[in-house]
């Protein structure tokens, strides 16, 4: 049993305001051969630089970072070990420091996290946060592979190698728990692969139905080739400072408040405990809510994700997220995981997720929609980059830029693509003023929630 | 003066060009070996070659955690005290708390595809151990005994197994 004691639970405090003010990211291919690594992440860098309508020459903005955190999930992908110091020699930023940041799926919330702990403490005024994969050197099984070594080498990886079957056991658990069709998780992909159609970066949209999504092949029962995430080549990157420096950068900068959660790899080792209670949850709520001889979390919640939300909820003074929050971005490596973090985060309370996309909440236009990037499942899954480019999605969706960086024919061409004449804008509504995006890695290891403000 | 004749020579394989356009790119061969330890794990997986399912828990009584581990650790994670090992009575009889059917498999698997992974529920277990059914369809709740491959063992997990109990 996991028990908390008072240190345990601590909502973590800034030194000082952390915001962020500018993004970039590649477009995200399964394969890549047109640019080395180092070269996507220049694009990303330059986008960052000089596209987000900085008040300052790119070149002055280069010059006022002084910390450099990159995301990069394997160093089997890329084949080279001390990537980071070869991508942060190629973009020019010697000698400031830079660390490399590996947790697993979460590997781009993590670097947001590092690089705002630097900002935080006043290590640095400017800091960059960039991260990529480039998972096009082996084929796809011999990819699943590498991601399947992210779980227990001596006890699950030799029974699955490919990570679909480590979450689809878990889509079987919750379909039995909670009564859920496997139409609902269908309706994730369609969703997610439909708004990937606005976004020149996407490697996988679709206008699928769901019909389409249910008779796709099967990887791992029930989970189907459209219910997963694809290898992805890309990078994105964020750049976060203190509150002075981001007036001077930007008139619109966001707050930024993160924090993480971990819990067993091993889906095995998560022994019953009680749940943590978000802030608009009473106690007693969940005494009904599992069958003779299931437990929480289970295989059905995630724990690190369920403490993340508890930790940053606090630290950013949310109190009811689906009121609250005007846009999500959701770690859907796969249908099942998306579902089960609707619970985990308080978009609906456990036992009911299903309601959050049954009920139109989650679409564009809802309460509160998620994945209007594309997501994971389609737009990209280029892991050390992930979580970075769910950031800057909600950073660019806050700021009302979502135009400017998904509806312009010039994007589209440069990735060489042609925008589709029936392009559809998904920005939300000008009086939106904050959103979370979750950063998830293993079976749940680790999660990192953070939400941005509009200031 | 240098002799010519004493000059380094490639002594590698020629590398494949898979693609010149739009640019170039090459093969990069990797055969590699790593020696791993089981550590102080090294007993469960000689136990399941002879047909035992051993499991560790911990000595310490003032600890809250009293139940078994499979996968077993050599530290309790709550108190840090060295567990010990005990066998399960055969037959060791559990329960299919959840399940998949693997289809599509990476590089370097070991079991014929498809088929079915099962995380089974012991009594006395606080963790719900991985493994795969060898022959049935399994659902939840479903009771399982485990069996293993004493003869020809693989030398992993994958040496022992569940049957359907009827």
């Amino acid at each position: 049993m996991i028990t908390f004691k008072k240190g345990n639970l601590r909502v973590p405090k800034w030194n000082r305001r952390v915001f962020m003010v500018a993004g970039g990211t590649t477009a995200y291919r399964k394969f890549f051969p047109e640019y080395k690594l180092e070269e996507l992440v220049m694009m990303a860098f330059k986008q960052m630089l000089e596209d987000n309508n900085l008040k300052m020459d790119p070149l002055e903005v280069k010059g006022l970072i002084n910390y450099a955190a990159y995301g990069e999930f394997a160093d089997h992908f890329q084949d080279q070990l001390l990537c980071e110091a070869k991508i942060h020699d190629y973009l020019g930023l010697d000698p400031l420091f830079n660390v490399g940041i590996k947790t697993g799926g979460a590997t781009g919330g993590t670097t947001i996290l590092n690089a705002a702990m630097a900002v935080a403490s006043g290590y640095a005024d400017v800091a960059l946060a960039a991260g990529w994969e480039r998972m096009d050197e082996v084929d796809t099984r011999t990819g699943n592979f590498y991601i399947s070594t992210a779980a227990c080498k001596d006890f699950e990886t030799r029974l699955g190698r490919v990570y679909s079957s480590y979450y689809a056991p878990m889509a079987n658990r919750f379909a039995w728990a909670f009564n859920v069709s496997e139409t609902t998780r269908a309706k994730i992909a369609v969703k997610n692969r439909l708004y990937a159609c606005s976004s020149p970066y996407a490697q996988q949209p679709g206008k699928h139905t769901v019909e389409e999504v249910l008779a796709s092949p099967m990887s791992a029962y029930p989970l189907r080739f459209l219910e997963c995430c694809a290898m992805s080549v890309g990078s994105a990157c964020a750049l976060l400072c203190d509150e002075k420096t981001a007036y001077q950068l930007s008139d619109n900068p966001c707050e930024v408040f993160i924090c993480g959660g971990t819990h067993t790899l091993r889906v095995a080792d998560r022994r019953p405990m009680d749940i943590p209670l978000l802030p608009n949850e009473i106690p007693g709520m969940y005494k009904e809510l599992v069958k003779e001889g299931s437990r929480w979390p289970g295989f059905e919640s995630f724990l690190a994700a369920r403490f993340a939300a508890y930790l940053t909820y606090r630290m950013a003074g949310i109190h009811d997220p689906l009121e609250e929050l005007d846009l999500v971005e959701l770690h859907d490596a796969f249908t099942i995981s998306d579902l089960q973090t609707y619970g985990d985060i308080g978009l609906r309370p456990y036992g009911q997720e299903q309601d959050y996309i049954e009920s139109g909440d989650a679409y564009y236009g809802g309460k509160c929609p998620s994945n209007l990037s594309g997501g994971l499942l389609g737009t990209m899954h280029a892991v050390g980059a992930t979580g970075i480019f769910q950031a800057v999605e909600c950073l660019w969706q806050l700021q009302q830029k979502y135009d400017q960086f998904h509806g312009d024919s010039k994007i589209w061409k440069k990735w060489g693509k042609t925008k589709p004449r029936d392009w559809k804008s998904l920005q939300i509504p000008k009086k939106s003023k904050q959103a979370l995006w979750v950063s998830h890695a293993g079976v749940g290891s680790h999660v990192t929630v953070c939400i941005i403000k509009k200031s | 003066m240098a002799k010519k004749t004493q000059q380094t020579k490639f002594i590698g394989q020629v590398t494949k060009i898979r693609q010149t356009e739009p640019q170039t790119v090459i093969e990069w061969p990797r055969a590699l070996t790593h020696v791993h330890t089981y550590g102080m794990l090294s007993p469960f997986f000689q136990g399941l070659k002879e047909g035992k399912l051993k499991a560790t828990f911990c000595p310490n009584k003032k600890c809250p955690e009293d139940r078994l581990w499979i996968p077993p650790r050599a530290h309790c994670p709550d108190c840090h005290t060295e567990m010990k090992w005990k066998t399960l009575r055969n037959p060791v009889i559990g329960k299919v708390y959840a399940f998949t059917e693997v289809v599509y498999a990476g590089t370097g698997i070991e079991l014929s595809t498809p088929y079915w992974q099962i995380d089974v529920q012991l009594p006395g277990l606080a963790t719900v151990p991985k493994s795969y059914l060898l022959y049935g369809k399994p659902y939840i709740g479903m009771k399982v005994m485990a069996e293993f491959r004493t003869e020809k063992p693989s030398n992993t997990v994958l040496d022992y197994y569940w049957v359907p109990v009827e």
